[in-house]
């Protein structure tokens, strides 16, 4: 495995004559890039207050695509644009520039692509690659346009984020999300590059999981190859692509499919998800055991997570925290005297987040990089690390487990209304045993796993009641986000 | 086709007329040595010659009776017969207990018989090659016999024998529910003998340079009769050393190159095929750099097939595909769906059995040993369309296919009889009397046809089905004469292209150049319709030309190639190069753009409606 290299991009800036028509140029692509104006999400970064915050991930399969973004529809002006820097990432013509900016009050990256006027261009497909400007720089005009629209300037940039000159013969858009754009080389190679940064210099907190994991030797993720970086903030990061994978929510569809159409008892299907829920269990226990190794642990309280779950779900779902049963089980619960260990979770966990490929599952985003999805605002200082209060949160692993075990229920609910919207299939109750089987064996292939007890409670009871408790923060967080 | 004498597709097939009659001949066959490599291009067909053809109405198959049936192998379009054991035996394991090498049980007729099928198939194009099992022989073989008169007799050392049986307790006992030990009592010669197969299958002693003589002048004595060569069975087993399973055993690997070098020297062309039911990663080993065996079969596939439908996702091919290490320069491996034996589950885990044990077996009758005794058609419960499926597969996967008699037709299996037998009934031929497999009385017959309203020879028989063209028999045959077409199915390299549906497996065969060749196949492993986005990338502005029909589907751009999939549907593409500017053009104005002439893609159709 050789080491993932760092590029630094802040050396060959451009002059700030150039900021003006640069701030032009962005107020064009604002336009495009409707996300930019979204409010900032969770990973270490708080919410704006007045914005309420918005979980994206809560709905798996529809991580990656762009909602629509507040306040969008107003036209942005120049004079709403800030450049805070702006580096020359290959020179010359073609050329590739890297511009940050505040955009309305957000922190935006950009790739810029500049050519002389007239010259042939290689749009991507479907891509809008029309030029958003035009730069008058010392070694001439320039035409700027939108470099990840570009297969030409693509090629360049991943050239110089790689130090050569690879051998690529196919350029397209993998994928396009809020966060980021991604492209995929020949199939082999991926360039994901930021769109939205935090306000002021820091890395980026899930890729810092994403890479701590990597070098902890967790191998359930596509490998690494170069991180981007302009000073403490990340720009982006050339890993390994593996077009193969299927997301983990379309394979636990195609048991659904199954068990829909033919019933009966979900072991007894032909597609039954039971062996893959075992094998994502054991693949769950071993990022823990990863993250374990990577940030180290440390004693949690009880307590303490049980008051940031009534937190979260107090705003939103008051009457959850009504019922008698949740009452008795958060009351159990802070009774608890003895300590439970505490890592670094992965924060929002679910089918949306892991993928099949031929050598088992795969962690594919990392995008809250250890901060609970939901409430990070809230999240009490108890759970921060040290004295920093904005520092990485620990948490029981079951955290996760809990988002999971959620997600096989919620993926079970969705494929039966599909079905059976007016409830005279019965598919509800399908929906029920399919759930159950596969929380059974998620949580066998988990626990099974060598040195995960460690990492849990020992007491069966506390460890269930527990990941209940974190459930019921994660429904909470769904039902917020239907509010 | 026509010109080479191959019968069209199109000709009324009929009953095959008998081959004692003056018989139109195939295609000329080249000697072996002068075609190195057809065992990679071929498709195998395994018979059971006491379950084929009855020639002289006693009950029983024959060789007589295969060779009369020659025509209709050659019209379904296999290309290498494989024999099942044909050898004097006391048929307590269907014949894999030899009792004479040198011989034909006389239930099959004698060795001329063989010497005339031999003949007669290689008329026809077909090569032959036969079961032999070098690990062990019957009790009943005179080299058994003499040995255990005594310590100090002659053959007193071809066998195994020990004082005691506790030897070895590493080596597994391959058949647990029949066999308790490796190790038999002999009373007569008051020591044990090893076995690791059944007690009356005394394993041969290769330790012994004797028995290593031996078996090489049986394999020289059946090469000049002028077999193709052999399917060697249960061959990991042939040493013991201690410490160790004995099997796969360095000196096992010695042998067989020593065999391999007898073939090499003195009947090039000929071929080895392993039996030996193991990890791909192992059981590669037996193709040795290139001097071990020709052809070894790919067990861990086949039940993976069968769990990927049922789990309507590929992973569990491409995993063990991806496990699959490259055949060496001219070997290959050998793929079936189904064979002879059960459909053996030893090389799945636990957890993987237990599942195909409820999917495919469910009635406890079904199970054998560690596998399921069911044949095909039960199996995916006459499902034509998934039948069709995973005989695509079978057909465009990496390896020479096997099928087995009887599967062209979907044949039934009788779960009542024991053992293996439940797979090994009469051959259904026809309508008539004992399926047409014999005139012989029905009490007579080695084992009974089958009867029952759904699988029995009234309803599923060759006639019936080469008198309707939408048979399932019609579709293989068409499928296999379109396979021999293009020998990037038995010789390209293999690559599977990526698609983010789970459903679909897709994959390109591409051949060495100068040929290159690609052929695109795409499987719907699913009982429902899907769609699928194929990274086809490498193959950018190829035309996917769909190969049943030559239709020409639209290029392949930078995005990835959308493909619609009916439930279990498949295609198979020829990626072509388009001719230029002519690609998106219809055939006969690119015909007069390409000034005379024909697109390189679009010929034109055999109706002539562009012409």
């Amino acid at each position: 495995m050789s080491p993932v290299r760092t590029v630094e991009t802040s050396g060959h800036a451009l002059p700030e004559g150039a900021y003006p028509a640069l701030a032009e140029a962005l107020a064009t692509l604002a336009a495009r890039h409707p996300e930019w104006l979204l409010p900032v999400l969770p990973g270490g970064v708080p919410v704006p207050p007045t914005v309420p915050p918005i979980d994206l991930a809560a709905a798996p399969g529809t991580v990656n695509e762009p909602v629509m973004a507040l306040g969008a529809g107003s036209t942005v002006l120049a004079g709403d644009v800030t450049v805070r820097a702006a580096d020359v990432v290959v020179p010359g013509r073609p050329g590739v520039v890297s511009v940050v900016a505040t955009v309305r009050g957000r922190t935006v990256h950009a790739v810029l692509g500049l050519r002389p006027p007239g010259a042939e261009t290689f749009p991507l497909p479907d891509a809008d690659e029309a030029p958003v400007g035009i730069l008058d720089l010392d070694d001439g005009l320039a035409v700027v346009s939108d470099a990840l629209t570009d297969a030409q300037l693509c090629q360049a940039l991943l050239g110089a984020l790689l130090g050569e000159d690879g051998d690529i013969d196919r350029v397209r858009r993998a994928w396009m999300s809020d966060e980021s754009t991604a492209i995929a080389y020949d199939d082999r190679v991926a360039l994901a590059v930021y769109g939205r940064l935090p306000p002021e210099p820091a890395p980026h907190p899930g890729l810092e999981m994403y890479l701590a994991l990597d070098e902890a030797g967790f191998n359930h993720v596509a490998a690494p190859i170069a991180r981007w970086r302009r000073g403490q903030w990340d720009l982006g990061v050339v890993h390994e692509y593996e077009p193969g994978a299927a997301g983990g929510w379309a394979l636990a569809l195609t048991s659904l499919r199954d068990l829909y159409a033919s019933g009966g008892p979900p072991e007894r299907a032909g597609a039954d998800f039971g062996p893959e829920a075992r094998r994502l269990g054991r693949m769950t226990a071993r990022l823990h055991l990863g993250l374990d190794a990577a940030f180290g642990r440390r004693s949690g309280d009880v307590a303490a997570w049980v008051d940031a779950v009534e937190r979260s779900v107090a705003p939103v779902a008051p009457e959850l925290l009504g019922d008698p049963e949740v009452a008795d089980l958060l009351t159990t619960l802070r009774s608890v005297a003895v300590p439970c260990p505490a890592i670094r979770t992965h924060g929002d966990f679910h089918l949306g987040r892991v993928e099949r490929t031929d050598l088992g599952w795969f962690v594919f985003d990392f995008s809250p990089g250890g901060t609970p999805v939901f409430g990070a605002g809230t999240v009490p200082p108890g759970l921060r690390a040290g004295a920093d209060a904005a520092g990485p949160v620990y948490r029981s692993p079951l955290a996760d487990v809990a988002d999971m075990l959620w997600s096989f229920r919620h993926v079970a609910d969705t494929a039966a209304a599909e079905r059976d919207p007016t409830g005279r299939l019965g598919l509800a109750s399908l929906a029920r045993l399919w759930e159950v089987r596969n929380r059974r064996a998620f949580l066998s292939g988990y626990l099974a796993t060598p040195g995960i007890r460690g990492l849990v409670p020992p007491a069966r009871g506390l460890a269930r009641n527990l990941a209940a408790a974190f459930e019921l923060e994660r429904t909470a967080a769904k039902r917020a986000l239907h509010a | 086709m026509t010109s080479t004498g191959e019968p069209s597709l199109l000709q009324s097939p009929g009953v095959p007329a008998p081959a004692a009659s003056p018989t139109p001949v195939g295609v000329p066959l080249p000697p072996a040595e002068d075609d190195p490599g057809w065992f990679q291009r071929a498709v195998f067909y395994e018979v059971f010659v006491r379950g084929f053809f009855d020639s002289d109405d006693d009950g029983i198959g024959d060789l007589r009776g295969l060779t009369a049936k020659l025509d209709y192998l050659q019209w379904l379009g296999v290309d290498c017969l494989w024999l099942l054991p044909f050898y004097p035996s006391p048929m307590r394991d269907g014949g894999y207990d030899i009792a004479d090498y040198r011989e034909v049980h006389p239930d099959y007729g004698s060795v001329d018989d063989l010497r005339q099928l031999l003949g007669e198939a290689h008329r026809r194009g077909i090569r032959v090659i036969a079961d032999l099992v070098i690990n062990h022989t019957s009790d009943a073989h005179p080299w058994f016999v003499e040995s255990r008169q005594s310590r100090d007799n002659p053959k007193a050392d071809w066998y195994v024998w020990n004082d005691d049986d506790q030897r070895w307790p590493e080596a597994r006992v391959v058949f647990v529910d029949t066999e308790k030990s490796n190790w038999a009592f002999d009373p007569q010669r008051e020591q044990y003998y090893w076995h690791r197969f059944y007690a009356h299958q005394p394993d041969l002693n290769y330790d012994n340079p004797e028995v290593v003589e031996a078996m090489l002048e049986v394999v020289r004595y059946w090469l000049d009769l002028g077999l193709d060569g052999f399917r060697l069975d249960a061959v990991p087993f042939l040493y013991q050393r201690d410490g160790t399973s004995g099997e796969n055993l360095p000196e096992t690997h010695a042998f067989i190159r020593r065999l391999r070098s007898v073939i090499d020297a003195d009947y090039p062309g000929r071929i080895l095929l392993a039996e030996a039911n193991g990890w791909p990663a192992d059981v590669a080993d037996y193709f040795g750099d290139g001097d071990e065996c020709h052809l070894c079969f790919h067990f861990p596939l086949m039940p993976r097939l069968f769990m990927a439908v049922r789990r309507e996702q590929r992973y569990p091919i491409t995993e063990i595909l991806a496990q699959t290490p490259d055949a060496p320069e001219g070997a290959q491996w050998a793929i079936f769906l189904r064979n002879h034996d059960e459909l053996t589950l030893e090389m799945v885990t636990e957890e993987e059995r237990d599942y195909l044990f409820a999917e495919y077996a469910k009635d406890p009758r079904m199970k054998r040993h560690m596998g399921i005794g069911r044949r095909l058609a039960p199996l995916l419960d006459r499902d034509r369309r998934l039948t069709e499926l995973l005989y695509s597969l079978l057909l465009s996967l990496p390896g020479s296919p096997v099928l087995y008699y009887g599967d062209e037709v979907q044949m039934g299996d009788n779960l009542y009889l024991g053992d293996r037998d439940s797979v090994r009934t009469p051959m259904q031929w026809t309508p008539d009397r004992n399926g047409g497999f014999s005139r012989a009385d029905f009490a007579s017959l080695y084992l009974p046809p089958l009867m029952d309203p759904v699988y029995g020879f009234a309803a599923v028989n060759v006639e019936a089905q080469q008198r309707n063209p939408s048979s399932f028999l019609h579709w293989l045959r068409r499928m296999l004469h379109l396979r021999r077409q293009f020998p990037v199915f038995g010789t390209g390299a293999f690559e599977v292209v990526p698609c983010s549906n789970p459903s679909v497996l897709a994959y390109v065969r591409t051949g060495a150049e100068p040929d290159g060749t690609s052929m695109l196949c795409v499987h719907n492993l699913s009982r429902f319709g899907q769609p699928a986005d194929l990274y086809l990338g490498p193959w950018t502005a190829r035309q996917p030309v769909e190969l049943l029909g030559r239709v020409p589907f639209p290029l392949v751009g930078s995005d990835p190639y959308p493909v619609t999939l009916a439930p279990y549907g498949f295609w198979w593409f020829e990626l072509t190069e388009p001719a230029p500017l002519l690609a998106d053009t219809p055939p006969a104005v690119a015909a007069v753009l390409a000034d005379g002439a024909p697109p390189a893609v679009t010929p034109a159709p055999a109706d002539g409606g562009s012409a």
